[in-house]
């Protein structure tokens, strides 16, 4: 007896030695990014770059965890009694930054102010439906939509509905400047254009969290920059997304990637309006044209995933786009098809495209290339950003290459791209029998009955082919190798730094 | 003298007025704006918040009229808010420009010290091997990419400790010595192509001015080939570089952007470039202003100093 347990001791200890797991606290990380914040108001920002610092500051109702699943964040629970109500539990104890407890008013507060057009909020249209904020106790606030919204706790989850504090927005006028939320960090130090020092919130609700002390972000434009950063040791990490770049990282021994695929989409889309484009037969010749595969090898190093009008990392609502129709290389059927439209010499267009890394030039050319063998003449027509997003906004192209931002929830994802009244559908498309399925599909909430209908829509968008839906590009971050606990998330998030340790 | 500077003084003005038009007027032809690009593809308005982000961003008036208000603010020293970042735009250039000067001065100098010695040399003609190899470098200079060149130089450099900046810029009034090691490399970038620059003007220069008459005879008072260089040669064959480097300071003050950009620099070529990428209006032309008035500023004073150094030129 004596003897098994001392081996059973000794083995303990000697699995315990062996774990390199073990957590470090204190210490700082810097984070090397290419783009600069403008404004860190978490209600009223645009730019990725700034929600990135706000994952640190500030937190939802809910959020996505790393499987992309909805999670609670400051809503501990939540009940759904109808599809028109929703009642959440509020977490207690929650401290803003300056020291007041977040309570139910904070909410009603916040959502009020994100769907007040003086606002300029970009997240009222994913909560716009909101009818009614009632305030039931100091933990507890029940919601009312005028009409069904599947997706609201998606948008509930975007960071431009994080939570803030009245006072202080009532004190500043905003919040660009002045960071007052719950989050694991707080701001100490902006110099713009160089550097943003966050340090440890003592009070953060998550007990324990986080282990760093503190997190600096520096802005290096230069993907190459960045590289060298990672490679001397001045960055502990860096989001990169050049793909030359990362194939270096790739190279480098002491570097650990980590890659996942995102949520973001880039799509070759036509104004439907046009001629020729508003024949749905052109439309599906390009399509039988196009070969994701060759896309995602020649444009972004084989460091993407070929998908279709979901999201293919959303595994939960996306079918595999080889199955899906005219999404296949077939070169034979797109020039019949071509012939039948009454384009048997093809015929030239303008590909509009920008040299930004959302503008997908290197996409474009790609294209082009496949479009030929059926006998097209695609041109490019290459733009600086400002003027393609005014090109976009216009609707004054013929084919754009475009990178757009994707969502967990297919509501939020394709209502506003496909829908004849959507904000984004820069295509004009307008389909009626599309307009119903998407109008159903978030008017009801259980996933097994909106399931069948974004099967449905996914064929039929892939047959009517108004956009043609590519691949979702890879998030990259590089690490040093002892950086430690990190978790991607499929947006681009960086709330994982929060349970992320340093072990030098 | 006097009389000549206040003159060139108040001519500032007009030349300010006509910048201040053009920048107005030209950068608003360009299709976007700052809405547009803060609202992106991604977001959606409805119809009031967009008539209140038009009334934020300044474009609910006409562009005559948004000129005049401009002007009227500038002449009271208010240069406006930036539309990105609604901070005060004159103060973010102004913390800006230390670095912007640092960097145009720093350049310069090595520039100096590695056209004008070069540039002797070559004009010696005494090994036609040394010319040969000094002309090859000159042409490197001159043709080598300063994008390319900046990004080799932090490839190659990175890993040693300080001397590449990584978005951890210290100012001169922090610590200067880290300061100096730290704005190195990106001087010496600018400094090859422009060092190739003054290179050859000084050779040019110097062979021209050993043609000159007055050589001939201190060669037949019996000076040596040293002293007729230093002492009558050199001092009127640099003197028109003067005039170059003065040109090229006020190009740099606000041109360099690309080092800015590879180097990771807080500098106001930057500053700029960011400006027209947003179409951020009152950033742009604030910009656009100082880096004007810095431009003629700076030719002044390189014709001053020219007047001082050489007694046969005056002013009236």
């Amino acid at each position: 007896m004596r003897k098994s347990f001392v081996i059973f001791l000794l083995i303990i200890l000697i699995v315990l030695s062996f774990s390199s797991g073990q957590i470090k606290r204190g210490g700082t990380l810097t984070i090397g990014v290419d783009q600069e914040v403008v404004g860190l108001d978490p209600n009223i920002v645009t730019a990725f770059s700034s929600f990135r610092r706000i994952d640190l500051l500030y937190n939802k109702l809910v959020k996505y965890d790393d499987r992309l699943n909805i999670v609670p964040d400051l809503a501990v629970s939540w009940e759904i009694p109808d599809n028109l109500t929703y009642v959440f539990h509020l977490r207690k104890g929650v401290k803003f930054h300056n020291g007041r407890e977040l309570t139910a008013e904070d909410v009603k507060y916040t959502l009020e102010r994100i769907l007040d057009p003086k606002t300029g909020s970009p997240g009222r249209s994913y909560i716009e439906p909101i009818s009614s904020i009632e305030v039931l106790d100091k933990y507890t606030v029940k919601i009312k939509l005028s009409t069904p919204l599947a997706s609201i706790l998606s948008g509930l989850a975007s960071n431009n509905c994080a939570i803030v504090p009245k006072e202080e927005v009532e004190k500043y006028g905003n919040l660009q400047r002045n960071v007052v939320g719950t989050g694991p960090f707080k701001l100490a130090e902006w110099v713009p254009d160089n550097y943003m020092r966050l340090v440890r919130n003592p009070d953060y609700f998550e007990k324990g969290l986080p282990y760093l002390d503190e997190i600096i972000f520096r802005v290096i434009p230069e993907q190459t920059s960045l590289l060298a950063g990672l490679k001397a040791g001045a960055l502990d990490m860096a989001t990169i997304n050049d793909g030359s770049v990362i194939l270096q990282a790739k190279k480098d021994p002491n570097l650990v990637i980590m890659q996942k695929p995102g949520i973001n989409v880039r799509t070759f889309g036509f104004n439907t309006t046009r001629k020729p484009f508003n024949d749905i037969k052109v439309r599906q010749a390009i399509a039988l044209a196009i070969d994701r595969e060759e896309i995602v090898a020649t444009a972004e190093f084989g460091m993407a995933m070929p998908s279709g009008p979901i999201p293919a990392s959303v595994k939960k609502w996306a079918k595999n786009v080889k199955l899906l129709p005219f999404s296949r290389p077939n070169i034979k059927k797109a020039k019949e098809l071509l012939t039948q439209a009454g384009y048997p010499d093809g015929f030239s267009f303008k590909i509009v495209c920008s040299p930004t890394y959302e503008g997908g030039i290197a996409v474009a050319q790609v294209i082009q290339n496949q479009l030929k063998k059926i006998g097209l003449k695609p041109e490019l027509e290459v733009l600086e950003w400002g003027i393609y997003i005014d090109r976009w906004k216009k609707r004054d192209f013929d084919s754009m290459v475009e990178l757009r931002g994707g969502d967990p929830d297919p509501d939020r994802f394709l209502y506003r791209i496909l829908h004849s009244k959507g904000a984004v559908n820069n295509f004009l498309f307008k389909d009626e029998e599309v307009d119903k399925l998407l109008e159903e599909g978030r008017r009801l909430t259980k996933y097994e009955e909106r399931k069948p209908i974004y099967d449905k829509l996914q064929v039929l968008i892939s047959e009517k082919a108004p956009v043609i839906f590519l691949y979702v590009p890879y998030e990259t971050q590089i690490l040093k190798p002892y950086v430690k606990g990190f978790k991607q998330v499929g947006n681009g998030a960086l709330y994982y730094l929060t349970s992320t340790w340093i072990e030098k | 003298m006097g009389k000549y500077i206040l003159k060139r003084l108040l001519s500032i003005i007009p030349v300010l007025f006509g910048v201040s038009i053009l920048v107005f007027f030209l950068v608003r032809l360009i299709p976007g704006s700052a809405l547009e690009l803060f609202l992106g593809t991604q977001v959606e308005a409805t119809p009031e918040q967009m008539e209140e982000l038009r009334r934020i961003f300044g474009e609910d008036k006409p562009i005559p009229i948004l000129y005049l208000e401009w002007l009227s603010r500038i002449l009271r020293g208010d240069f406006g808010y930036s539309l990105r970042t609604s901070r005060p735009v004159l103060p973010d250039i102004l913390s800006r420009l230390p670095l912007s000067l640092e960097l145009t001065i720093f350049s310069l100098f090595l520039s100096v010290i590695i056209g004008i010695p070069l540039g002797i040399l070559s004009s010696l003609k005494q090994n036609p091997i040394i010319d040969i190899l000094i002309r090859i470098i000159g042409l490197l200079g001159l043709s080598l990419p300063q994008f390319w060149l900046a990004t080799l130089f932090v490839i190659l450099f990175s890993s040693l400790e300080g001397l590449i900046p990584m978005g951890n810029f210290i100012s001169f009034s922090k610590n200067p010595l880290l300061n100096i090691k730290m704005l190195f490399l990106p001087s010496l970038a600018i400094g090859l192509g422009l060092g190739a620059v003054v290179m050859r003007f000084t050779r040019n220069n110097i062979l021209e001015v050993l043609q000159m008459d007055y050589i001939k005879t201190a060669k037949a008072k019996g000076l040596s080939q040293k002293a007729v260089l230093f002492k009558h040669a050199l001092r009127n064959a640099l003197l028109p570089i003067i005039t170059i480097l003065g040109f090229n300071a006020g190009y740099l003050l606000g041109g360099a952007i690309v080092i800015e950009e590879v180097f990771a620099l807080p500098g106001m070529g930057r500053l700029a470039l960011y400006a027209i990428f947003q179409r951020d209006y009152p950033l742009l032309q604030g910009i656009v202003l100082i880096i004007s008035f810095l431009f003629v500023l700076i030719n002044l004073l390189t014709d001053i100093l020219y007047a001082f150094i050489d007694p046969r030129i005056r002013y009236e």
